[in-house]
């Protein structure tokens, strides 16, 4: 091993996938040897008998399905907003200088804060919980994506103007295409967490979801059905992480040439 | 016939924190002429950059005004084509579509400017590397594309700010006569920015060489060599002359920016 020493493709799947099997493994060892308690953690045979019975019998997949819908559409909501409000911010200073405090002060009030107030305000159904999302990822898109417009490369953009830009042209064929692979890898990230604030969006008031779910195995202390849960979320996770880098890939071939 | 008037052009940097304000450029007068070829030598911090920078309208001058055409020069344009030191591709565009960017921004219909990018990847010697993207090409490569860039869009005047000055001596030389050969045919009014004496006199039909803080124009001598021009040009005697010359213009110069 040498710093920045790069690797083998065939060795950067192994030593990714041994982590995980050395995860698993050690977990097996705890649990199937009798470490912890099965009261508070089950071990993985149970688990995934558990999950299996979650999907067979309790129809836990319209849970995930649910729950999905929750994510992408809070989350779709929140970037249409977010993602314009955040070019005009970083491409127009006035517009920073009139929205930047705000948004920077907005962007700490925990969306996990909001949800007893958005009860009150939208009851338990859909909307509460796509308000929860868009809550928490608005303002984090905005910002970030001001941040990085507003760093468009100066020169780049001086080039373009003496190409004969003007200064739509400016933020419309210099400043979003050169900065949209960076918009997309914040969409990534942001969308991560909003995976975050849609369970606990459905640990309270629900009857539905894999928080939901979550929240219900609990009263019967059922942990092989709670880290089923919690391990179907980070699946998912990397799915729609992989079908990010794959857009991303697809979409801007000039980042990889 | 003038092309490009220059009157009391002067440029002052207000200071950095309550420092004193710096004067890039001293109120300077000058004009160019149609299609001449005019180089800017000058040692670094002597305010040339600056000097382009206001031509092509990327900087407000302090005092004076800069006339094109006649017309005041109010802002960046078309009209003035720039080719900058730092590589200034489009990195999301291919070869051709970064020399078609002005003339979609003017826009020219796509069968039209088709064959105006084509003319200009086969003048700079891109030919089979026109869906390349800039990652792709060298750095003389990517400096050839900007200068076949800002000519497609066929600007009154062509400024070169050192575009040349990242490049290793053997590229440069040979960037030189490319861009030479595309003047000798095409015949444009050229202003080009560099510190390398020979650069300055190979290419010009006219050399300017300032002095250093404040800025300003301290010689001026024609460059009466015989075009078409060889790159042997470079060791022929006359050559020499004009370079011993212009490297005593430029070495006081440089001793006393040193000195600062």
């Amino acid at each position: 091993m040498r710093p920045l020493e790069p690797i083998s493709e065939g060795r950067k799947v192994v030593l990714g996938l041994s982590f995980f099997v050395l995860f698993f493994a050690a977990w097996a060892v705890a649990t199937l040897g009798g470490f912890v308690s099965k009261t508070f953690l089950a071990d993985p045979i149970t688990m995934v008998k558990d999950g299996w019975l979650l999907l067979t019998k309790f129809g836990f997949a319209a849970d995930i399905g649910i729950t999905i819908w929750r994510v992408v559409g809070g989350f779709v909501l929140a970037a249409i907003v977010a993602v314009p409000l955040g070019i005009l911010m970083g491409a127009y200073k006035p517009v920073e200088a009139f929205l930047e405090p705000f948004v920077s002060f907005a962007r700490y009030l925990p969306a996990s804060a909001f949800v007893p107030l958005l009860i009150l305000w939208a009851g338990i159904g859909e909307t509460q919980k796509l308000l929860v999302i868009f809550i928490g990822s608005v303002f984090q898109i905005i910002l970030m994506v001001a941040v990085v417009v507003g760093n468009t490369r100066r020169d780049l953009v001086e080039a373009a103007y003496t190409l004969g830009a003007k200064d739509t042209g400016i933020v419309g064929r210099v400043m979003i295409p050169m900065n949209a692979p960076e918009i997309a890898e914040i969409l990534r990230l942001v969308l991560g967490w909003a995976w975050t604030y849609v369970i606990v969006a459905e640990l309270i008031g629900s009857s539905s979801g894999i928080g939901h779910m979550i929240i219900d195995s609990q009263a019967l202390l059922a942990t092989g059905q709670m880290i089923f849960g919690i391990i179907i979320i980070g699946i998912i996770g990397l799915i729609s992480d992989f079908l990010f880098k794959f857009l991303n890939a697809k979409l801007f071939p000039w980042r990889l040439a | 016939m003038s092309k490009l008037v220059i009157e009391g052009l002067g440029r002052i940097f207000p200071g950095v924190r309550g420092g004193k304000p710096v004067t890039a450029l001293q109120p300077t007068n000058l004009t160019i002429g149609n299609n001449e070829f005019v180089t800017i030598l000058g040692p670094s911090g002597c305010g040339k950059s600056t000097l382009l920078r206001m031509v092509a309208g990327l900087d407000r001058p302090t005092s004076g005004q800069i006339l094109l055409d006649g017309r005041k020069v109010e802002g960046p344009g078309a009209d003035r084509g720039m080719v900058f030191q730092s590589y200034t591709l489009f990195p999301w565009l291919t070869v051709s579509q970064n020399i078609a960017f002005g003339l979609n921004e003017k826009g020219m219909p796509e069968r039209e400017s088709r064959e105006i990018v084509a003319s200009y990847i086969e003048k700079v010697g891109l030919k089979g590397f026109e869906n390349h993207y800039p990652k792709q090409l060298s750095g003389g490569m990517q400096q050839r594309t900007a200068i076949a860039r800002a000519l497609a869009n066929d600007p009154g005047v062509l400024l070169l700010d050192e575009p040349f000055g990242a490049l290793d001596n053997q590229t440069r030389a040979l960037m030189q006569e490319l861009l030479l050969g595309i003047w000798e045919r095409e015949q444009k009014t050229v202003i080009f920015v560099t510190h390398d004496i020979e650069e300055a006199i190979f290419l010009a039909t006219r050399c300017l060489v300032m002095s250093a803080r404040p800025g300003r124009i301290k010689a001026d001598l024609p460059i009466t060599l015989p075009h078409p021009r060889h790159y042997t040009l470079k060791t022929a005697p006359e050559f020499s002359a004009l370079k011993a010359r212009l490297t005593e213009e430029i070495r006081s110069e440089a001793v006393l920016a040193a000195a600062h």
